[in-house]
């Protein structure tokens, strides 16, 4: 494998724009400029090339859903709020090498025939933002960025905007109504943002790991990308690994690597004298898996195979020294405090939800509130404007399963199990 | 007036890269929030002038956005991450100390106005967990409780020994909250 968005990450300070010519950086743009829209389109559906900031749609068709004849201007917004927990790896990428998310950005928005990006940062990268738009700055005058770029008759612009906190404004209509100045509530859809979207105008939003992927696709062949990956995953990805390990970090592999080499062997294992329990394949709203699943290629197949989800592929590892209802209480709580307090399930039920799993932690849980869980999880999850209360409660449904015996332990105990009892 | 004339057109003319100048909202009101600290009241007739919003539109913006505040906060605003990657390291734990060496509930000044430490999401840091954010800007990883005492030190000597006390240039220069001055 070669690392493609990590390849600069050698550099102490990011690239200048000199710097990142000399290694080769927007080359790619002489090839792609100029060629037939339909061909690269093809190219990237050929690729295989899904979105990686964990929905995991394949990106050629979502382009696809472009109309022929929409009207101008067609805006591509590149989504870099990740404020998912156990989820920053795009954040590498802003602040390590940010002329290669421009040259992405370019590639892409060419494809689409964009006549304006907007990099959407979260407020608290601020200083990767600044970093990208001095990139920005120099990509102008050099030409890759304005009126007519390198000659080929194509203009484009790039705005980096930047937000000011809110977990939901990740998600795609959320962003657009942060982008716009107002709350970051999701929309409805449809319609869709590709048919009306920013202003009303068509606009295609996607994950600046997906944009980064694309001139290395469009140049060196949808060959080429899939065969980045390993055990049926397609190009590379940007893992990273946090909580209970030694050596959390963020790791560009083949897509495809396996839960058991992230945390063995990039991660530095488990903290001396630990077991693992559980992890969270990308993110927090992913259902666990569990050690037995370890060997289960991290591709976009292979955690929906069990019953969970890839996510971001950003994994986040629990071991015994944490109760994991004390765990799923952290997580729903983010989700009860992020909610954008549209709808009631989730403005409402979420809080609630972390109130009955509190008890189980204080030991006042009694066999109603296990049910209870059972039942505010089954009437939140399809009771939604958006995903985000869903993403809040399906690693609950799943450690309703996984880890009944510890909620039944907490009731019978009367305590938390790690603090005795058991 | 809190926006000289200079300003006011740094603002215009960024307001003008998009359709409707309601989107540039954000960028007014982080303007304003860099060289008070927070948002006066006084400032939002301003921006509500460039945007077209009226102060209560704003305030809807302000409130539901995590990173504006309608308050001024200590010299230093220190943001502890408390999610999931930084609570399986210890994050309790460091929120406790820094709250403790604040000596004022979370989310108030301190008392020789060098802190405010607030609880935070995710801060994009999980690899360095349990992470911290001092001034939206600078990054405190692998912290423990002493990590963070030593750091919040850190800051109380600096606003002695300078009487500006805008270290950083972004927060705070000006903000002089009454009931908050050194005594
Ligand atoms: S599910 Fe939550 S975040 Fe989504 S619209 Fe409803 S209240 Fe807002
Ligand atoms: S969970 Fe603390 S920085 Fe992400």
């Amino acid at each position: 494998m070669e690392p493609i968005l990590s390849r600069n990450f050698d550099q102490k300070t990011p690239l200048d724009l000199a710097g990142f010519r000399d290694r080769g950086g927007y080359a790619s743009l002489n090839n792609i400029l100029g060629r037939p829209r339909d061909e690269l389109l093809q190219e990237v559906k050929d690729s295989g090339l899904r979105g990686c900031g964990g929905a995991g749609f394949p990106t050629g068709v979502k382009w696809g859903f472009l109309a022929k004849d929409a009207p101008h201007p067609v805006y591509l917004v590149i989504n870099l709020d990740e404020s998912e927990p156990g989820s920053c790896k795009d954040r590498q990428i802003l602040y390590r090498d940010p002329h290669t998310i421009i040259e992405g950005v370019i590639a892409s928005a060419y494809v689409l025939d964009a006549d304006k990006a907007f990099v959407f940062v979260r407020g608290e990268y601020r200083s990767g933002a600044e970093g990208l738009e001095k990139a920005v700055q120099e990509a102008r005058e050099a030409g890759y960025l304005g009126k007519n770029i390198l000659g080929s008759g194509y203009s484009l612009d790039i705005d980096v905007h930047l937000s000011a906190g809110r977990y939901i404004c990740g998600e795609e209509t959320a962003l657009l109504n942060a982008l716009e100045g107002r709350r970051g509530n999701p929309r409805s859809k449809p319609p869709f943002p590709i048919v009306s979207g920013l202003w009303g105008q068509p606009t295609v939003v996607n994950n600046v790991e997906t944009v980064s992927h694309v001139p290395y696709i469009l140049t060196k062949g949808a060959d080429w990308f899939k065969g980045q990956g390993i055990n049926g995953g397609t190009g590379t990805h940007i893992y990273q690994v946090s909580g209970c390990v030694n050596k959390p970090g963020t790791f560009e592999l083949p897509m495809g690597t396996t839960a058991r080499e992230l945390i063995y062997e990039h991660a530095g294992g488990l903290r001396e004298g630990r077991e693992l329990v559980a992890f969270q394949p990308g993110g927090t709203s992913t259902p666990f898996m569990l050690p037995e699943h370890l060997d289960i290629p991290l591709t976009w197949d292979g955690p929906s195979s069990v019953g969970s989800r890839l996510g971001t592929g950003g994994l986040i590892v629990m071991d015994d020294s944490i109760c994991p209802i004390d765990y799923l209480i952290n997580v729903v709580d983010f989700y009860a405090m992020e909610s954008c307090g549209f709808c009631t399930p989730c403005r409402d039920g979420l809080p609630y939800l972390v109130h009955v799993m509190k008890k189980f932690e204080e030991g006042t849980a009694t066999d109603k509130d296990l049910a209870l869980v059972e039942e505010l999880c089954d009437t939140i999850f399809p009771s939604t404007h958006c995903a985000h209360a869903p993403g809040a409660v399906m690693p609950v449904q799943g450690a309703l399963k996984q880890f009944r015996h510890v909620f039944e332990a907490h009731i019978k105990n009367q305590c938390c199990t790690l603090q005795g009892g058991q | 007036m809190t926006l000289n004339e200079q300003e006011i057109e740094h603002l215009k003319e960024h307001i003008g890269h998009y359709p409707e100048p309601r989107a540039g909202a954000i960028y007014c009101l982080y303007f304003v929030q860099d060289k008070y600290g927070y948002i006066p009241r006084e400032s939002m007739d301003e921006v509500g002038e460039l945007t077209g919003l009226s102060p209560v539109q704003l305030d809807e913006i302000i409130t539901f956005y995590t990173l504006l505040r309608r308050r001024p906060v200590g010299r230093n605003l220190i943001r502890v991450c408390t999610n999931i990657s930084c609570h399986t390291r210890g994050a309790k734990e460091v929120l406790a100390a820094a709250q403790e060496q604040s000596g004022v509930p979370l989310g108030e000044i301190s008392e020789d106005g060098s802190v405010t430490v607030l609880p935070s999401i995710c801060l994009g840091l999980c690899d360095r967990a349990p992470a911290a954010l001092v001034n939206d800007d600078e990054v405190l990883g692998e912290l423990t409780p002493d990590k963070i005492r030593d750091e919040m030190a850190r800051y109380v000597s600096q606003a002695m020994n300078s009487t500006e006390a805008s270290a950083n240039g972004r927060l705070i220069a000006t903000l002089k909250p009454q009931s908050q001055e050194p005594k």
